[in-house]
């Protein structure tokens, strides 16, 4: 079961803007999707190797430099920024 | 009661990519903030990571020259933590499938560091603390890293050094990373921990962080085993933790945060797929490997018959121990190549820095002129040793600097004319030497060497003069 305060909760760390008559929606969907993740904890194990179940091996990439991104884009999203850098509260004591 | 140490390292080696590990953003040191990021180092949904054919030819190359196994197959983990370091909240690393294990280094005094472990992961990003807040720069972020995790098998100071000093000169020998630890590129965790010397039974062991020199390893772990033999010793109990190093004060002191949280909740990073290094491709890389530090030594000692003390002093750099190859190729006794570089040339070159970048404007090729010249008995000594000093400061050649008649040497009736106005010049010499100072006799040869500009041959003038006194 998801809560109402549960996906508030989660909006919030997600810095997500939710509007009062979308969290009942919100609610349920979380709620199915919760529930299906069950279904498959449910589903017979046959011994598989689930950890990559696509089978593949050695996706490599050669060594040549691409041009990053303008600064500007990367800290689009930041919620603050100073000097270049992203800015976040203090972390340490 | 005596107390031995007991220490583990767990290195960080940055590798000398063009890239970064999981994208195609310059691995270049410095930068502005934040200008060599893209999408997938800073960790935005829906990117997908490719991992850097470099990176694990590079790691394989650091496991072969320890002595490690290579996995034939390895995987790519998310090591879970909540910090600001991390854009993603998790680093990429490797659990418990690594690409080298069980390798060891072995130590001047015999004893063999076992490692552990080599793994491949990312490195996190940059922060400042100021003003109340943390500037936050990725451009560190995904440089590639292996960490190479030792058994605790450390017993001195003197031993985590050494230990320090050969991973560093080795990975800078196969080319992986430039190992500056100024800079970061090469940094220290270190376990340590005490027990009554004879015991068996590992200590409780405290951690201390990201070391980024070797002197301050040193200091840190003689500071934390007093601490640790003080309070078992006044009867109380050591306590885990994670420790951090204040150079400044010369202790170590308790870290917070992420460090504490032993949690990683590591799982099989879903995006990165499985790596699988064949047989033969770890034999191919094993092939390109370079002679190594430690077979360096061995083949300087034993078959150029330089002494353990030149030769080290000469394997320590690898651009030394390259200039030394060249100028002894083809020379009568490498010993006198040695002797001019740990000598002469190393006045050029005083520091540690100054030795790795070999900058000076004397080329290889130049000064094994100037020793054939000494071995087809063109020069003598003292001749070769002002020219090299003239090299030195000019960068000029042997042969612009030495003419034909300081090639031709002293003719037999010169040289006699010469010894004798040394004999006439030098009464009291003369006297010591006849009055059983068998030494005197080098002032009178000075007098013949500094009169022919070095041209005369020593052993002859003694000869001559010995002659004439009688």
């Amino acid at each position: 079961m998801v809560t109402k305060e549960e996906i508030m909760k989660i909006a919030i760390l997600s810095k997500l803007f939710v509007a009062d008559d979308e969290i009942d929606g919100l609610t349920e969907d979380m709620g199915k999707i919760i529930a299906f993740a069950d279904t498959i904890n449910n589903a017979a194990d046959e011994g598989t190797d689930f950890d990559h179940i696509n089978h593949l091996s050695n996706v490599l990439r050669e060594d040549v430099v691409v041009p990053s991104l303008d600064r500007e884009k990367i800290l689009a999203n930041a919620k603050d920024s100073d000097e270049g850098c992203f800015l976040v509260k203090n972390i340490m004591k | 009661m005596k107390y031995e140490l007991v220490a583990g390292f767990e290195t960080h080696v940055e590798l000398a990519t063009n890239t970064k590990i999981f994208c195609s953003c310059t691995t270049q040191f410095g930068g502005e903030p934040n200008t060599h990021c893209c999408p997938i180092c800073i960790g935005l949904p829906g990117t997908l990571p490719k991992l850097n054919k470099r990176v694990v030819e590079y790691a394989i190359k650091a496991g072969l020259a320890t002595n490690c196994e290579i996995a034939e197959i390895s995987e790519m983990d998310r090591k879970n933590y909540c910090y600001p370091d991390l854009p993603k909240a998790y680093q990429i690393s490797q659990f418990d499938r690594p690409l080298c294990n069980h390798g060891y280094i072995e130590l001047s005094n015999g004893r063999k560091i076992r490692i552990l472990r080599i793994h491949i992961e990312e490195d996190a990003g940059k922060l400042v603390h100021s003003r109340g807040s943390t500037l936050v720069d990725y451009n560190r972020g995904g440089v590639p890293l292996i960490e190479i995790v030792s058994e605790p098998d450390i017993r001195s100071i003197e031993e985590a050094r050494e230990y320090v000093e050969k991973l560093q000169l080795i990975m800078r020998y196969i080319g992986v990373s430039d190992c500056k630890m100024q800079e970061g590129s090469m940094r220290c965790d270190v376990n340590i921990s005490v027990r009554p010397v004879g015991s068996e039974k590992l200590g409780t062991r405290t951690e201390i962080k990201n070391m980024n020199s070797i002197n301050f390893i040193a200091k840190a772990m003689e500071y934390e085993f007093n601490r640790q033999v003080d309070l078992i010793e006044s009867g109380e109990k050591v306590v885990q933790e994670t420790l951090r190093y204040d150079d400044v004060t010369n202790t170590t002191s308790g870290m917070r945060g992420k460090e504490d949280a032993n949690d990683y909740r590591y799982f099989r990073d879903p995006d990165l797929v499985t790596i699988n290094v064949p047989r033969s491709r770890v034999e191919e890389i094993a092939a390109e490997l370079p002679e190594l530090p430690a077979q360096k030594l061995k083949r300087y000692v034993e078959e150029l018959e330089l002494p353990e003390k030149d030769a080290q002093l000469l394997v320590k750099y690898r651009k030394v121990a390259e200039f030394f190859e060249k100028a002894a190729e083809g020379t009568k006794t490498p010993k006198t190549a040695a002797n001019f570089i740990i000598g002469q040339i190393f006045r050029y070159v005083e520091n540690e820095a100054e030795k790795e970048a070999m900058d000076i404007k004397v080329t290889a090729e130049s000064l094994n002129e100037l020793i054939k010249l000494i071995d087809n008995g063109k020069i003598r000594m003292n001749l070769a040793k002002s020219t090299l000093d003239k090299m030195l400061e000019t960068g000029k050649k042997p042969s612009e600097l030495i003419s034909e008649s300081d090639m031709a040497g002293l003719d037999e009736n010169a040289l006699a004319e010469l010894c004798q106005k040394a004999v006439e010049a030098n009464p009291n010499a003369v006297a010591d030497y006849k009055n059983g100072k068998e030494k005197a006799i080098k002032a009178i040869v000075g007098f013949v060497m500094k009169n022919s500009r070095g041209k005369a041959d020593a052993m002859a003038a003694e000869a001559k003069i010995k002659e004439l006194i009688g």
